[in-house]
């Protein structure tokens, strides 16, 4: 009998240390400074409104506060796909004030993501939008989700709250550079496709849409790659033909326009130093506002 | 069927209850059938191949028991050991024979013009091989007595907790114990479960953890910086040591609970102090078979200092080969026959120069422990390659040092986890080494209760739920 009364306590341990941690980790991810937490937290403020992949980090926040003298929000994050992009978005624009101008990189509909989705469990409680792309997208860790809270908070995402706890995330960016084995390597790699699909297109187009409905700018870009690595992608026109065709947006094609090897971290990524190069690019093309340029007078 | 997997706890879950209402032999035709339904779930048609082991294993063996006569005793074992190795040879070393016969043929200007065959290598066959070979070799030695029970000789065989990956149990320390029947006991399934929920974490929290990092790190290593390849290195050696000792933590669990003792086969490993120790506390099953059946018959070191050092080489030529059919493999042996024989030969003299420095013996113990743990970790790296430029790439990017700077690390977070992880595994067995954990957890029901738990959330905050397989099923 008393055999049995310690596995019923070890079974209401491992229940009541799952409710409390996971507790635990809801407050510290609600309290942390990470992008996606300030989101949910609603109220939050930025005239400019910055969507990539990792690729779209390159939009360095304090660069552009400091040049464009406006308030930036940058939701980009390492493998982020459009699907995700866009229900994040539709939650910021219901519990946050609307930006004026929003710049996606459109690479980022290269790819669906499963893994990355099932990994923004910690934001799930706050937006049943997000909670149904989890559920569609990773079924296993949706209902795992419900059955143990802490596993919640198994991921990535919960990591990096933590790591934003009482810090700011508006400088997260590469500072490494290509090594030279990486430079000398280019001649070796084979073309590069980019991949799409109707789902992702469709994704997107919804998104530029919900943007326009409120009334938000939408500016279409294409990031830097490495130019010799820009040279193999080699339906990067088609690509771009297509989002032209379902956003009837133009894309502003930056692929080729950086060509400092020092600003980039490797083929795909430019670094702090490549960043700051390319943003005073887009300035300066009147893509993204100066202090003297105002969102107002930006081509359309 | 893989213990991280659905599938198996639903087959435990229906096992166990079963088990313990059955008494003798009907338990132990439970325990076979279990074992070749839990084998048949990855393929059913190997199973053809354990059940010819076992019938050549078990017939030899009765054999051996029916005669004195030298000769034919000799040529049972050898029928015995053609048959086992010859499935071995075939399945796992074919094509690696065929393929560098070609290339040295090739290299003298000759072109065989053979084909590679498409042969897929059966789960756990280096291991039940090893176990079969064992008892034949005991039995022929009149080391054991032989098994007249083919139910029980079968199961042995195929005892489904160490059937693929370890531990490798000989026949001595198993089949006595299936003599009488093992009752349901209390703390075997406490000390069974916390054995197995530890074996859980190290898998799916650790291993799994540092897989994508080290994948990565190995796939396109010239891509990567310095000290990015050297974390990764670092976390290989945790990865494997968490996956293989993870899974014969479970093995051993599962057999605790149901009433056997396995022995050990990992002791903290990369506390050694030096490389005899090291294959001491690493996969002790299969270096003790190595020692036993290899190494000793070989002459061991009886016969002067050359044939010690020739025997141990070969020994660890073999146990290289033993874990797959590739270069590297045969390669991570020689480097490691290659420290046996240097620490035999200078090992005293580096003992003398730290004691001529005056060092403190825990720092000693500490440059002792360190150095071997970094030679272990070259060695891992041709281990882990899946060819010698790779590992190549891998070394001389880890002595580029120019490019040892925290910027240059990709991922930093899972950088962080491998890391915190890595310190908790560490902490733990440092913990069990001078607590006895096991002791306590079975004496203390509050500490029982509450570090389950703490096992339980750790695997909810941590583990990875994808089934990924176990590194040793490879070999």
């Amino acid at each position: 009998m008393k055999k049995v009364v310690w596995v019923f306590a070890l079974i209401i341990l491992v229940f009541l240390g799952d409710r409390v941690g996971g507790w635990v980790c809801e407050k510290l991810t609600e309290n942390s400074q990470f992008r996606y937490s300030r989101i949910y937290n609603g109220n939050l403020e930025a005239e400019l409104l910055f969507v990539g992949n990792s690729r779209g980090l390159m939009f360095y926040q304090p660069h552009v506060e400091e040049t464009a003298g406006l308030s930036t929000l940058n939701i980009s994050y390492n493998g982020m796909p459009i699907d995700l992009a866009n229900v994040i978005i539709q939650d910021h624009f219901e519990k946050n004030v609307l930006p004026k101008t929003m710049l996606i990189d459109v690479t980022m509909c290269d790819r669906q993501n499963q893994s990355l989705i099932s990994g923004f469990s910690p934001y799930r409680a706050y937006s049943e939008r997000l909670g149904q792309l989890i559920k569609q997208n990773a079924p296993k860790s949706y209902y795992g989700g419900g059955l143990s809270h802490l596993f919640l908070y198994n991921n990535e995402i919960f990591q990096r709250a933590l790591y934003y706890l009482n810090k700011s995330d508006e400088d997260w960016l590469i500072d490494r550079e290509m090594n030279q084995n990486l430079v000398d390597l280019i001649k070796a790699e084979k073309e590069y496709i980019i991949t799409t699909n109707d789902y992702l297109l469709n994704s997107l187009t919804e998104l530029v849409q919900t943007a326009k409905n409120h009334e938000i700018d939408v500016k279409l870009v294409v990031n830097p790659y490495y130019p010799p690595f820009a040279a193999k992608i080699t339906n990067l026109e088609d690509f771009i033909n297509q989002v032209e065709d379902r956003t009837s947006l133009k894309v502003y094609d930056y692929s080729m326009a950086y060509n400092n090897v020092k600003g980039f971290g490797d083929y795909q990524h430019l670094n702090k130093f490549g960043s700051i190069e390319y943003l005073n690019i887009l300035i300066e093309d009147g893509i993204l506002p100066s202090k003297q340029k105002k969102l107002s007078s930006l081509p359309n | 069927m893989i213990f991280n997997s659905l599938a198996f706890f639903v087959f435990i879950a229906l096992f166990f209850p079963i088990y313990f209402a059955l008494k003798g032999r009907n338990r132990l035709w439970l325990c076979l059938a279990g074992s070749y339904f839990f084998y048949g779930w990855w393929d059913w048609r190997f199973l053809s191949l354990i059940i010819t082991s076992t019938l050549v294993d078990y017939y030899v063996g009765l054999s051996l028991d029916n005669t004195d006569e030298k000769p034919k005793r000799k040529q049972l074992l050898i029928a015995s050991i053609i048959v086992n190795l010859g499935f071995l040879a075939f399945f796992k070393y074919f094509n690696f024979f065929t393929d560098s016969f070609a290339l040295l043929a090739g290299s003298m200007g000759w072109d065989p013009g053979w084909n590679t065959l498409n042969i897929i290598l059966p789960v756990g066959i280096s291991f039940y091989t090893f176990q079969s070979m064992s008892y034949t070799i005991d039995v022929y030695n009149k080391k054991i007595p032989v098994e007249s029970s083919f139910l029980r000789f079968a199961t042995y065989i195929s005892f489904f907790p160490q059937l693929v990956a370890g531990p490798i149990v000989r026949a001595r320390e198993f089949l006595p114990q299936f003599q009488a029947d093992k009752n349901f006991e209390w703390n075997r399934l406490i000390s069974g479960s916390g054995q197995v929920l530890w074996g859980f974490f190290k898998k799916v929290a650790i291993a799994d953890s540092l897989a994508p990092f080290v994948d990565q790190c190995f796939m396109a290593p010239e891509g990567f910086s310095g000290i990015h390849l050297t974390i990764g290195v670092i976390f290989y050696s945790f990865q494997i040591y968490c996956d293989f000792s993870g899974y014969s933590d479970i093995a051993i669990g599962l057999a605790r609970i149901m009433g056997f003792d396995f022995p050990d086969n990992f002791r903290t490993p990369y506390f050694s102090k030096d490389f005899s120790e090291f294959w001491k506390r690493w996969h002790i099953t299969l270096s003790s078979w190595l020692q036993d059946y290899l190494y000793i018959p070989l002459g061991g070191n009886r016969n002067g200092t050359f044939m010690t050092y020739r025997n141990l080489m070969l020994t660890m030529l073999l146990g290289g080969l033993w874990h797959g059919a590739s270069w590297v493999f045969v390669f991570w042996g020689f480097l490691h026959g290659s420290y046996l024989v240097i620490q035999r030969l200078f090992g005293n003299k580096f003992g003398i120069l730290l004691n001529y420095l005056h060092l403190p013996k825990t720092l000693q113990i500490g440059i002792n422990i360190f150095l071997v743990y970094i030679f272990t970790c070259l060695a891992w790296i041709f281990f882990r390659s899946p060819d010698f430029e790779t590992a190549v790439h891998v070394i001389t990017g880890i002595a580029n040092f120019q490019t040892f700077t925290v910027a240059s690390i990709v991922n930093k977070f899972l950088v962080l986890k491998g890391f915190l992880l890595i310190g908790l595994l560490l902490t733990i067995e440092i913990a069990d080494f001078n607590f006895d954990l096991n002791t306590i957890l079975i004496k203390n029901p509050v500490f029982r209760v509450v570090s389950f738990a703490a096992i339980i959330w750790l695997i909810a905050l941590f583990g990875t739920f994808d089934s990924n397989a176990f590194i040793y099923f490879q070999f």
